[in-house]
């Protein structure tokens, strides 16, 4: 059987790939710039929630595309957690082959819309590319391909529905339809297998629907994504919460041979200070869901989310900086991160401080809350900062805020939110007896095969990373469908 | 016999209290104390050097596992936090089942070495339901930094103060310029009682491997002392609860810390030594010298024997020897 490196140069060596590669010398596709991703004017979508990153135009990506150098090792597939061909989409794109280019990434990534968007290509793929590697130069820009050539397929009408085997009549039961869901979803449903998501809110779509804003990922492309599985066969069930609505015994004994844990992290974490139980103050789960899920920013829906003046965001990460921005969009005039560590620590993504930046929000770093004052409604009205310094680093390598004694002062804010991390859902956990868990609550796996102390129960994503990116998830996914697969087909075998 | 007593506003059924260690940190274990006769138990200390070691654990433990995602974790960035925040839940889950199990009263401890983060947690103790709350404040004096430590000790007071309105109690070391002025001013902070003093942690050096050792553990008979000396000058000039701790292992050593005006005692390494059953022995102890000496309770002989009312208090104020005060000739 061909393996992956022999099936990469069979690949690299097709007539067209071959051709396309003589047609432009190499030295001539490196002196090329890296077309840069034509955004939304700042002033303009701090007021709305238009995308940001407005994708790239036909000629710019074709222009992109040709940078790529096709290389032999092809070293920036090692950085992808699905192992996209990235030459091969690539290269697709460069012969103006889009809707191949868009084939091409499905076949490893059941979501290149999402991920094209929100992938941290900057410390996968394109830190592994041959620009960055070799030349010190601008990677390719590998991310904002997949998007184009995702967002063609998309607007061209003619979605590639990948092909489906007979059905096998084995029902396989995954709950949570966020990134690893969805990957899990798509891998069994080719292979024939029955497949039920259930989903515990009232739409599909996971962190990709409820934690990312429409600014950065429009739900719409979450929806297309999900209703190509729905058309390939998968049967998703909403406002069911597994472990409650049903425990994983009673689907057990309705017939789901194994189970996929992909219920992700959605246990906000708080700093417990003083006040924090004044109202104003919320998790940006919270926040975030209301927001992007639930309407609360219409006055026309029953869940209204409280709006603030001067909005504090607690924390550094992607979900702050999505927190903080949201809160910008929707009228308040100080919107302001609150991290006590320095910009150089912050574990967002640079491209969302950047944006962040641009559209106007406050930077209050080496600041932490120490406690929260409410006005004579029980609203927070204002918190007790103190600031902080950098000591040695810690066992993660971050510099250690060391607070300043004497250093505290106030600062007037009627809205809080605390972005200061997440735990995974207890739910599922906590229904299984004998389910082997980490210290930190996550399900404990094999690492091939994704498989828990559970034998028919398999996990990936959130749950079993604590907190990780869609495509980590959809990687912990996609091992999982074959895990699952080879553990069905041993169990039916024996069987028979 | 009354042998009631009343400490941090707090009335004891007898002035032994079980001291904070391994003892304390489980409520079948305090269960047998209160059965043993102890009048109040101060836990086992939530050490902030302990959960700063369990974050640079956690942290080296999510590198080192292949799935626990570390870059852009929000988690992770603060660590520190829901560490701080697990380890407090542990221990208000110790608080209200011991309070939920035994009749007598529970003394949380916290063993800080900083003002910032800790003061907080004294109102989560307070809420769980203990008596009163004892700061083992530990400021390391062999750093070459100068440092104002009764300063110091002064901010963590007012902090924890200001969020808890629970009785609150300094254990101090033994070691400070100015020992009687330190626990006078300390006394006026608005605390309710003092306990002299914390067993420091005793190196050693090992001859056969020339090697830094862990050295004894438990206190000795004689290091009652030490607390006697400051308690019999103190006891009628402080504004609060003073209670003995260090080298109580007999109950002579009970009746001359209250002849020297404590209100409490605090053992600990007398337990481990001959077991809790001897909480038992130092009570009978005690009541059968307060028979011989028709004392029917203990506020009758009370501070009889501190500085005020002994005849030759320098005995208390002497630091050196001489011939005269030695009694060697």
């Amino acid at each position: 059987m061909e393996n992956m490196v022999e099936h990469l140069a069979r690949e690299r060596s097709m007539e067209w790939r071959e051709a396309l590669r003589k047609s432009i010398k190499a030295k001539d596709r490196t002196s090329l710039e890296r077309v840069a991703m034509p955004e939304a004017d700042p002033a303009e979508r701090a007021k709305s929630h238009v995308e940001v990153n407005q994708g790239l135009s036909v000629q710019m990506a074709v222009e992109e595309s040709r940078r790529c150098l096709d290389c032999p090792d092809p070293t920036c597939i090692q950085g992808c957690p699905v192992s996209i061909n990235i030459p091969k989409f690539i290269k697709y794109i460069e012969k103006k082959d889009f809707a191949g280019a868009a084939r091409s990434l499905k076949e490893t990534n059941a979501l290149p819309a999402v991920c094209g968007r929100v992938c941290p290509q900057e410390i996968q793929c394109e830190a592994s590319c041959f620009y960055t590697l070799k030349l010190k130069a601008p990677p390719v820009a590998i991310g904002h391909l997949e998007r184009f050539a995702a967002d063609w397929e998309r607007k061209s009408g003619k979605m590639f529905i990948p092909e489906v085997a007979p059905a096998n009549g084995i029902k396989v039961a995954v709950v949570g339809s966020g990134p690893s869901g969805l990957a899990v979803a798509g891998d069994l449903v080719r292979l024939g297998y029955a497949i039920t998501v259930f989903e515990a809110l009232h739409e599909p779509g996971g962190v990709l629907k409820y934690g990312i804003p429409e600014f950065r990922l429009p739900n719409e492309i979450v929806d297309v994504e999900i209703n190509n599985l729905k058309k390939m066969g998968v049967e998703f069930l909403t406002n069911f919460v597994v472990g409650k609505t049903a425990t994983i015994q009673e689907l057990k004994a309705e017939g789901y041979q194994a189970f996929f844990a992909g219920s992700g992290a959605g246990l906000p974490n708080f700093m417990h200070i003083p006040g924090e139980n004044a109202n104003g103050i919320m998790s940006s789960n919270e926040y975030l869901t209301r927001v992007n899920l639930m309407n609360a920013a219409h006055d026309d829906y029953d869940t209204p989310v409280l709006l603030g003046k001067n909005v504090a965001v607690i924390g550094g990460g992607n979900t702050a900086m999505d927190s903080v921005r949201t809160a910008k969009r929707l009228g308040a005039e100080r919107a302001m991160i609150i991290y006590r560590r320095t910009l150089a620590e912050m574990p967002a993504r640079n491209e969302e401080i950047k944006h962040a930046q641009e559209e106007g929000i406050e930077f209050l770093n080496l600041n932490n809350p120490v406690e929260y004052f409410a006005d004579k409604n029980g609203r927070v009205n204002r918190i007790r900062l103190q600031k902080m310094e950098l000591g040695e680093p810690d066992a993660s390598g971050r510099k250690k805020p060391i607070p300043i004694e004497g250093s505290e002062y106030e600062l007037e804010a009627d809205l809080v939110i605390v972005s200061v991390g997440v735990s995974p859902n207890p739910l599922i956990p906590q229904s299984i007896p004998g389910l082997k868990v980490s210290r930190w609550g996550t399900i404990v796996v094999d690492e091939k095969e994704m498989q828990s102390s559970v034998p028919e129960l398999f996990a990936g994503g959130d749950i079993v990373r604590g907190g990780a990116t869609v495509i980590l998830a959809m990687g912990d996914g996609r091992h999982a469908a074959a895990g699952i697969d080879r553990y069905l087909q041993k169990k039916n075998r024996s069987a028979s | 016999m009354d042998l009631t007593t009343k400490y941090l506003g707090l009335t004891l059924k007898n002035p032994i209290v079980v001291g904070s260690c391994g003892l304390t940190s489980s409520v079948s274990e305090i269960k047998k104390l209160e059965k043993q006769g102890a009048a109040a138990v101060v836990l086992k200390s939530i050490f902030e050097e302990e959960i700063l070691m369990d974050v640079e654990n956690q942290l080296r433990e999510a590198r080192e596992n292949g799935f626990i995602y570390d870059k852009y974790s929000e988690t992770l960035d603060y660590i520190d936090v829901h560490v701080k925040e697990d380890h407090l839940d542990e221990y208000i889950q110790l608080i209200k089942a011991a309070k939920k199990e035994v009749l007598i009263p529970i003394i949380a401890s916290i063993n800080c070495v900083s003002s910032s983060v800790w003061t907080h947690f004294a109102s989560h103790i307070e809420e769980a339901g203990a008596d009163g709350l004892e700061l083992n404040i530990s400021l390391n004096p062999s750093d070459l930094v100068t440092r104002d430590f009764e300063q110091s000790i002064k901010v963590i007071i007012h902090k924890v103060l200001a969020q808890v309105t629970v009785p609150v109690t300094i254990k101090l070391n033994n070691s400070f310029t100015h020992m009687a002025k330190t626990i006078l001013d300390l006394s006026q902070t608005g605390i309710s009682g003092l306990v002299l003093f914390n067993r420091a942690y005793m190196p050693d050096i090992d001859i056969n491997t020339m090697e830094a050792v862990q050295g004894k553990s438990f206190s000795s008979p004689n290091d009652f002392v030490e607390s006697m000396r400051w308690i019999a000058l103190l006891s009628d000039k402080v504004n609060c609860s003073l209670a003995a701790a260090k080298g109580i292992h007999t109950h002579e050593a009970i009746i001359k810390q209250i002849l020297a005006g404590a209100d409490a005692v605090q053992i600990v390494s007398v337990l481990y030594e001959n077991g809790i059953e001897s909480i038992n022995g130092l009570l009978s102890g005690l009541e059968k010298w307060m028979q011989e000496k028709g004392f029917s309770s203990l506020e009758k002989f009370k501070g009889k024997a501190s500085s005020k009312n002994v005849g030759n208090p320098a005995v208390f104020e002497r630091i050196q020897f001489m011939k005269y005060f030695s009694g060697i000739h």
